[in-house]
């Protein structure tokens, strides 16, 4: 054994001691992070920690007013699903359904009352008490009604159904003015008013998809956007594998939809050209002897126009093909055809869409199962207030005029969602004072000078009863399901602390003390005299059960008022052609923008679910894209991904292009929903509206703004974008999977 | 001439001396700090002790963690709960344990206690089972009733779970989806 050397030793030591350094940090760094175990100062009451709670209430991402059960735990709301119990979803719910959470937790909501500092528009703003905020609007409005001039403030929501609207309706009467309006994109005017004139009945009525066995759908998606997309899809699930007889779809647009790509056939007919389709099939169905009411000599005289020849030359759908589909449609047991989309939205939207009523009445499709069913009215607050392109345009002019002194804002966003060759947003610097009452900073609520920041509808009081109703009277009412997560307020109790600040007759008319207050209330007034045979032994039984149960209904009320009522327009039946935004030379496309599935109308834009979310179609995900025929792009030389500038009348903006088979040449789409310049962290600068591009045109009959008829011409500008997407390529790279001679680069 | 390993490894020794001391050191360095530095018993915003609440008082385990028997956390007792007893409970009122948790109540705060039993976010554990199944409460967490600080005793891994759940014959014991889902 050799003498171990003082050098050695410190060598020694000097290995163990890093080697037990290093033991000792490695001991430390696999040891977990420290955890807390919190628990609440004082124990909660309506929750054990762990166990999840269901709430039953009502989504109100787009106007379908479907049932939700929202899990929470910890009083946090977890996940949304459909209710079982709701007849409209029936326990389904759609992606923008489930992406709620994301505007109740979204980072970027408006968490405190704020009031601008900077120039209008500037996104300057300090953060302010409700106390003062509320004593500023109220002490304007209280002004106004003193010196007798509350006629110039304007009330401007979105679509606001239920009692929340009869709220409005009230307080703004109360003050003394008439100027409440409701802009809603997705609005179903030209729909309700085709109906008034076919029926006489303006609800919308109960389209039985589930129960038909040939459904014609011109132009509407309604396995997408389409009125009520969930109870839609539910319906068609049944049509294809619920019943013995499977039933037929047929889809007539320009470019394949969702509902396109789910049909038996897709039949790409020239935008606007709809009606005189119906028509077309409609005459056939006269001619052959299908239709055998009294008035059909009528009817045929009415009908003249719309020969074979004609349709075809009009629809580009070969004449035998009509007379395929008249056969078809006026054979089936239960058929029905519906109007949607593009082919509602053109400058002859309504008279296409009377055309499509008349179609249903000739081939005995009213009040009969598997096709029209007509709905008793909505039990309570239907959307009344419905601002289309001419109201707008109008209250533009009043507010450059000077006519409007305070404009109160809830939910609606027209600087985005209409053009601004409308003029809104140069209208909105006129008005002196702008009041907002929004969730989130979106390009209308930044321009206001105060901001109420609201509860979202996870956090509030209110009901819903949907429109397109369910064949018998329903009605949810909305609860929060979750404490509020800011210093935030529903829009019901600033309207009604406005009343109680205001004064005069106001807190009279308008006593409760908070939302749910009222709403209660209201539904007393529909537990005493809609359901006085309830089970319920008093109202807070029924109250209770109808807040459980997440919907009232009535079961036996079925049918509506006259189960078929007489169309009143064939002397003015008449599809009149669409006519387009743009000189045929100079802007050779046909721009169809459509609802996206996921944004809807731009309002879905926020939501990082929905932004990530590939489109159906195209499997796009977050940014936008101009979806043209390869035969045409071949023609323009363009490529997919090439940056292209999209120009009309109105305006141009520029997008990648994606090329797209199932779109016929000759049109070029692109999805609503991107290219805000405001609205939080996820929507801002992305993409592009296409909104901007649509010309100011509005259909002859309603003054809904046509924003399917507008013509665009495109630019290759010889830069490359990258299109985000899923689907790799489409090619079939030489398989010919597809058909022996595809081999499109 | 002789070869000799030895020798010719003799130039080598004295690195390999020096790493074998170090990979001791190591080990030695874990055991220090898995001994002296544990997070087994981490020190509490509150000298809280179980045996005086448990065995001394005799209070029965759900008396404070009430959820045991229907959620899967335990739950540990608001500060209300606490309050409830030390009002009342005049001759502890003084100590400075429980003038520390007065502040609390006063300063409306929660408590915030250290976790020490915890299995990772991929393990569906839940007291509610275990309790309903007659599996006391010592048999994961020790003997609680004699500890003055909390520790854990258990290695809650998942070997020492699947054990249990053999010895025990507990129906899908041994399935994944029993735990993982």
């Amino acid at each position: 054994m050799s003498k171990i050397s003082r050098r050695d030793l410190l060598q020694y030591i000097g290995a163990g001691g890093v080697g037990t350094g290093a033991g000792y940090l490695f001991a430390e760094a696999i040891k977990r992070p420290v955890e807390f175990l919190i628990p609440p100062v004082v124990p909660p009451e309506d929750y054990s920690p762990g166990v999840a709670t269901w709430y039953n209430t009502v989504c109100n991402q787009c106007s379908a007013g479907c049932g939700i059960s929202v899990r929470t735990r910890e009083g946090r709301a977890k996940k949304i699903e459909g209710n079982p119990a709701h007849p409209v979803n029936q326990g389904r719910l759609c992606a923008r359904g489930q992406a709620g959470l994301n505007a109740l937790y979204n980072p970027d909501r408006i968490r405190a009352p704020l009031k601008r500092v900077g120039e209008r528009g500037d996104g300057a703003f300090e953060t302010i008490s409700w106390d003062e905020a509320l004593t500023q609007v109220a002490g304007r409005l209280g002004r106004l009604k003193i010196e007798d001039r509350a006629d110039r403030v304007q009330l401007l929501t979105g679509g606001i159904r239920g009692h929340l609207g009869e709220l409005f309706e009230q307080f703004i009467t109360l003050l003394g003015s008439d100027r409440y309006a409701q802009y809603d994109f997705t609005y179903p005017a030209n729909l309700r008013l085709a109906n008034r004139l076919s029926f006489g009945i303006e609800h919308l009525p109960y389209y039985d998809i589930a129960n038909c066995d040939f459904l014609l759908s011109f132009g509407a998606d309604y396995l997408g956007t389409w009125l009520s997309p969930v109870h839609f899809s539910l319906g068609y699930g049944q049509l294809r594998q619920g019943r013995e007889q499977r039933g037929r779809c047929i889809q007539i647009e320009p470019r394949m939809s969702l509902s396109g790509a789910n049909a038996d056939e897709w039949i790409a007919a020239v935008p606007g050209s709809e009606g005189v389709l119906a028509l077309g099939i409609a005459r056939i169905l006269v001619a052959d002897g299908t239709y055998t009411g009294s008035d059909r000599d009528a009817w045929q005289r009415a009908l003249e126009p719309y020969s074979g020849d004609r349709v075809a030359a009009a629809t580009g759908v070969a004449l035998e093909r009509v007379q395929q589909l008249a056969a078809e449609f006026g054979s089936s047991k239960a058929s029905l055809a519906i109007g949607g989309g593009a082919a509602a939205a053109g400058t002859n939207a309504v008279a296409s869409l009377v055309a499509v009523n008349a179609l249903n009445h000739l081939a005995g499709n009213l009040g009969q199962p598997g096709g029209i069913i007509f709905n008793s009215a909505p039990v309570f607050g239907s959307a009344t207030r419905h601002a289309g392109l001419t109201q707008m345009t109008e209250l533009a002019a009043s507010m450059q005029d000077g006519a409007i002194e305070v404009l109160l804002l809830h939910d609606t966003n027209p600087i985005y969602a209409m053009p601004d060759a409308a003029g809104f947003a140069d209208a909105m610097a006129a008005v002196p004072t702008i009041v907002a009452m929004s969730s989130f900073m979106d390009e209308t609520t930044a321009m206001a000078d105060l901001i109420l920041p609201t509860d979202t509808y996870l956090e509030a009081w209110g009901d819903d009863a949907p429109e397109p109703g369910v064949g018998l009277p329903v009605a949810s009412i909305s609860q929060p399901v979750v404490a509020r997560v800011y210093d935030t307020r529903s829009v019901g109790d600033i309207v009604l602390s406005l009343a109680r600040r205001i004064g005069f007759e106001l807190p009279v008319a308008l006593p409760w003390a908070n939302t749910k207050e009222f709403i209660k209330d209201a539904w007393k007034k529909l537990y005493t005299e809609l359901d006085p045979q309830a089970d319920a032994a008093d109202f807070e039984e029924f109250w209770l059960a109808a807040l459980q149960a997440g919907v009232w209904g009535r079961v036996e009320a079925t049918g509506g008022p006259g189960d078929a009522p007489a169309p009143s327009t064939i002397p003015d039946i008449d599809a009149a052609a669409a006519t387009f935004a743009g000189d045929t030379a100079e802007f050779p496309f046909i721009l169809h923008p459509y609802l996206s599935a996921t944004l809807f109308d731009g309002r879905g834009a926020n939501l990082p679910w929905l932004q990530e979310l590939p489109d159906q179609m195209t499997s796009v995900v977050y940014g936008s894209w101009i979806e043209l025929n390869p035969a045409t792009a071949g023609e323009l030389g363009i490529r997919d991904g090439d940056l292209i500038e999209v120009e009309s009348p109105a305006g141009s903006i520029r997008a990648p292009a994606y090329l797209f088979p199932a779109i016929e040449p000759g049109v070029v789409a692109m999805p609503f929903g991107q290219g805000h310049t405001a609205y939080g962290r996820y929507a801002q600068n992305r993409g592009v509206n296409p909104v901007q591009l649509v010309a100011l045109q509005s259909d002859q009959q309603s003054g809904e703004l046509a924003w399917a008829g507008t013509r665009v011409k495109l630019r290759n500008t010889g830069e490359r974008a990258r299109v985000v997407r899923n689907d790799g390529i489409s090619r079939t790279l030489g398989r010919q999977i597809l058909h022996p001679e595809e081999n499109h680069a | 001439m002789s070869i000799s390993v030895s020798e010719a490894l003799r130039p080598a020794r004295k690195p390999a001396l020096i790493g074998v001391v170090a990979v001791v050191g190591i080990f030695v360095g874990v055991w220090i700090n898995d001994t002296y530095f544990s997070d087994r018993t981490p020190v509490q915003p509150i000298e809280f002790s179980h045996r005086v609440h448990a065995s001394d008082n005799e209070i029965p385990c759900q008396y404070c963690h009430i959820y045991a028997s229907r959620s899967p956390s335990a739950g540990v007792p608001s500060v209300a709960k606490c309050m409830g007893c030390h009002t009342a409970v005049a001759d502890a009122r003084e100590r400075p344990e429980v003038l520390k948790l007065a502040g609390y109540w006063d300063r409306q705060e929660p408590i915030p206690w250290v976790k020490v039993h915890d299995v990772p976010d991929f393990v569906h554990f839940t007291h509610k089972r275990h309790v309903l199944a007659g599996v006391q409460c010592q048999e994961c967490h020790g003997p609680v009733q004699d500890m003055d600080r909390i520790t854990r005793i258990a290695p809650m891994t998942m070997p020492w779970c699947v054990d249990c759940h053999t010895e025990r014959e507990v129906e899908n014991g041994r399935d994944c989806w029993t735990c993982h889902k």
